[in-house]
């Protein structure tokens, strides 16, 4: 940290938060908040003096509230810049009976309560997301009865208690009495592994953390007992399993079971935790004198505004998704974003660093370039029929287009922003928006070669480039059988596939038409499957109203690694198929020939 | 903890409840056949 500080390139901004982030790959704007500190960082020299003086105490954060802090304070020991900060909240400076303490103090002159928030943007060209994590919360897991018996403690709150910096100068202690236990369970997987009560991924670091803490008690506390009640010791990077074995010849008991219930002496505050032994059978109580429960990680609870400032993917846990898992695992879907550490996912600290060191690579390869490659396939407005609607503005995940409606001048599409998913072509009412490879045209073109002769055989399926029509391909080279009468038609994503188009194919004559595109957590365009989901509900209450059963247009989310699924759906609506009518064929056509008509409008 | 709606299938015709919140898309899956075509039932 400090070399951070004092490197010549690197412009450190503590205390800050990020309040805007506008512009693309090569060209972001970062609109920063520095929060009043209320003393000047360049001539503060952290003496301390304002701290001694200061009557206000308050929990201290950093020491996850195991000892106190002052109003004025240095957020921990070895914080860059080294200076103070004044929590104006707690500080009593302002107050009608002023206190001034910290300001009589200081030598320097340091302190200035009219300090105030500053707005500073600054220009970059990409950006690594490395937020961190949050720890799960065990209040809710009542049977482990945390914040109701005080030797109850958290791994958080134990590394900080086992610290030589920390509340106790590394003394390890019960709460209760202040005297060092005799016995110490960990209970892991607290929070993780669990879908009903918590989360159902590993948190990947916690058992090692755990086979750390206890070759940590064992090294200065020897006659200390140590209880470990686990599901399994996930030991699998290197020298872990050596780790894990040295901790149990070290004298460490592992017990396979996860206590269902913690009850606290009332006289001598000792725990007695009982459990079901997987590996013996039978509920045994075990007597200690304090439990440390192993939490999971979580994604960190500002997560959202980021997500929305970035315009980035998160995966179901709420950790921020990366582009591709394989191929490019610390890249954000949109270009010039970044991850490291654990916004991505729990890790420990070496593939922290590992994935740290990947991300920094990627940055430094686009920015040394000094070009980037953009997609091929992008949306072009059409200014003449843009009526500067603004619909194109919201459907966008990657913000690549931007529109005055008040001004109501056309909307313009930043090229090195769009990665071409073409929902805003989809959604424009207009027709002004159309994509460079996937016209309105040459769709059409493609419905109505597939349903020049005999439509009623046939199902029109559109399928998405990176999910199902990969499906499909899967099907294909794994001989998976399904009807031939499916017709493809690939778009770049299902987002892109308009209302249009679907009543197009049911004008031309098609009994069915199929809708596919990825899960909604494997969208290789952020969120623009939801897009697809939207608009199909719609067309089933348009199709609805002008007399078409809905049932004839179907909607199916297929990833790439589902060829079986592909065929299985595929079989399911060739069933369908065969159950529409002629009647209801020639019935639809009659319904929508409006739909065939030339718009006068080549897009 | 999300209301649930009526859904229903489009492609088996089964009917059943999900969770359900206004203005959220998310992906449904019927349970009887495992399609992705789960129509929320409007009341009338």
């Amino acid at each position: 940290m400090a070399d951070v500080g004092r490197h010549p390139r690197i412009e450190l901004l503590a205390y800050s938060e990020v309040d805007n982030v506008t512009g693309y790959v090569g060209n972001f704007t970062v609109t920063v908040r520095k929060k009043a500190r209320y003393v000047d960082v360049a001539e503060c020299t952290a003496c301390g003096d304002c701290e001694d003086v200061c009557p206000v105490t308050a929990p201290d954060e950093f020491e996850i509230g195991l000892a106190t802090r002052k109003a004025i304070y240095q957020p921990f020991p070895q914080a860059v810049p080294s200076a103070y900060v004044l929590n104006i909240d707690e500080c009593l400076g302002n107050n009608p009976i002023a206190c001034g303490k910290c300001l009589e103090a200081c030598d320097k002159d340091c302190i200035d309560y009219d300090d105030e928030d500053e707005l500073v943007d600054i220009e970059v060209g990409t950006i690594l997301v490395c937020v961190g994590m949050d720890v799960y919360d065990p209040t809710t897991l009542d049977e482990f009865g945390y914040t109701r018996y005080e030797n109850v403690i958290t791994s958080l709150e134990f590394e900080r208690l086992i610290n030589s910096g920390g509340p106790t100068r590394g003394h390890l202690i019960r709460m209760t009495d202040r005297e060092q236990p005799r016995t110490v369970a960990f209970i892991q997987c607290v929070g993780s592994r669990d879908a009903s009560r918590g989360n159902p991924y590993c948190s990947n670091f916690c058992c090692m953390n755990t086979v750390k803490d206890c070759l940590l008690i064992k090294d200065h506390y020897p006659d200390v007992d140590i209880k470990v009640f686990y599901m399994d010791i996930r030991a699998f990077g290197k020298g872990f399993e050596d780790l894990f074995q040295r901790s149990k010849e070290a004298g460490t008991v592992y017990i396979r079971g996860i206590p269902g219930e913690i009850e606290e002496d009332p006289e001598t505050k000792s725990l007695r935790l009982y459990v079901e032994t997987t590996t013996e059978g039978g509920v045994n109580c075990h007597e200690v004198d304090m439990a440390v429960l192993s939490v999971g990680a979580v994604p960190k609870r500002d997560s959202d505004m980021i997500q929305r400032l970035l315009t980035l993917q998160r995966s179901q846990d709420g950790f921020f998704l990366e582009a591709h898992p394989k191929l490019k695992p610390v890249d954000a879907a949109t270009q010039g974003i970044f991850f490291a550490g654990c916004a991505e996912s729990p890790k420990d600290i070496k593939d922290s660093v590992t994935q740290a060191s990947a991300a920094v690579g990627r940055a430094n390869r686009l920015m040394m370039q000094g070009e980037v490659k953009v997609e091929a396939i992008t949306s072009t407005v059409i200014p003449d029929l843009c009526k500067s609607c603004g619909i194109c503005v919201k459907v966008c995940p990657y913000n690549a287009i931007s529109c005055d409606t008040k001004a109501k001048t056309p909307a313009v599409v930043v090229e090195a922003a769009c990665a071409g998913c073409g929902a805003c072509s989809a959604e424009c009412p207009f027709g002004a928006i159309t994509m460079k490879h996937f016209t309105d045209s040459q769709i059409d073109a493609q419905i109505d070669a597939m349903l020049s002769d005999n439509p009623q055989d046939k199902v029109l399926a559109f399928a998405c480039n990176w999910c199902s029509y990969s499906g499909a391909d899967l099907a294909g080279t794994n001989r998976f059988q399904y009807p031939a009468n499916v017709r493809l038609i690939r778009t770049m994503c299902s987002g892109r596939v308009d209302k249009r188009f679907v009543l197009r194919a049911f004008a031309m004559g098609a009994p069915i038409v199929l809708v596919s595109g990825c899960h909604f957590a494997d969208c290789h365009y952020i969120n623009a499957v939801h897009w697809t989901q939207r608009r199909v509900e719609k067309l089933w209450d348009e199709l609805e109203k002008k007399g078409i059963r809905p049932e004839r247009l179907q909607l199916e989310w297929i990833s790439a690694a589902e060829g079986q699924k592909f065929a299985t759906v595929m079989r399911a609506v060739e069933e369908l198929r065969q159950k529409v009518t002629r009647d209801e064929i020639e019935h639809t056509r009659k319904v929508l020939a409006d739909v065939l008509e030339p718009t006068g409008v080549v897009a | 903890m999300a209301e649930e709606a009526k859904f229903c299938c489009l492609r088996c015709g089964a009917e059943f409840l999900l969770p359900y919140t206004p203005g959220v898309t998310e992906e449904r899956t019927c349970p009887n056949c495992g399609s992705n075509s789960v129509r929320r039932k409007k009341d009338k």
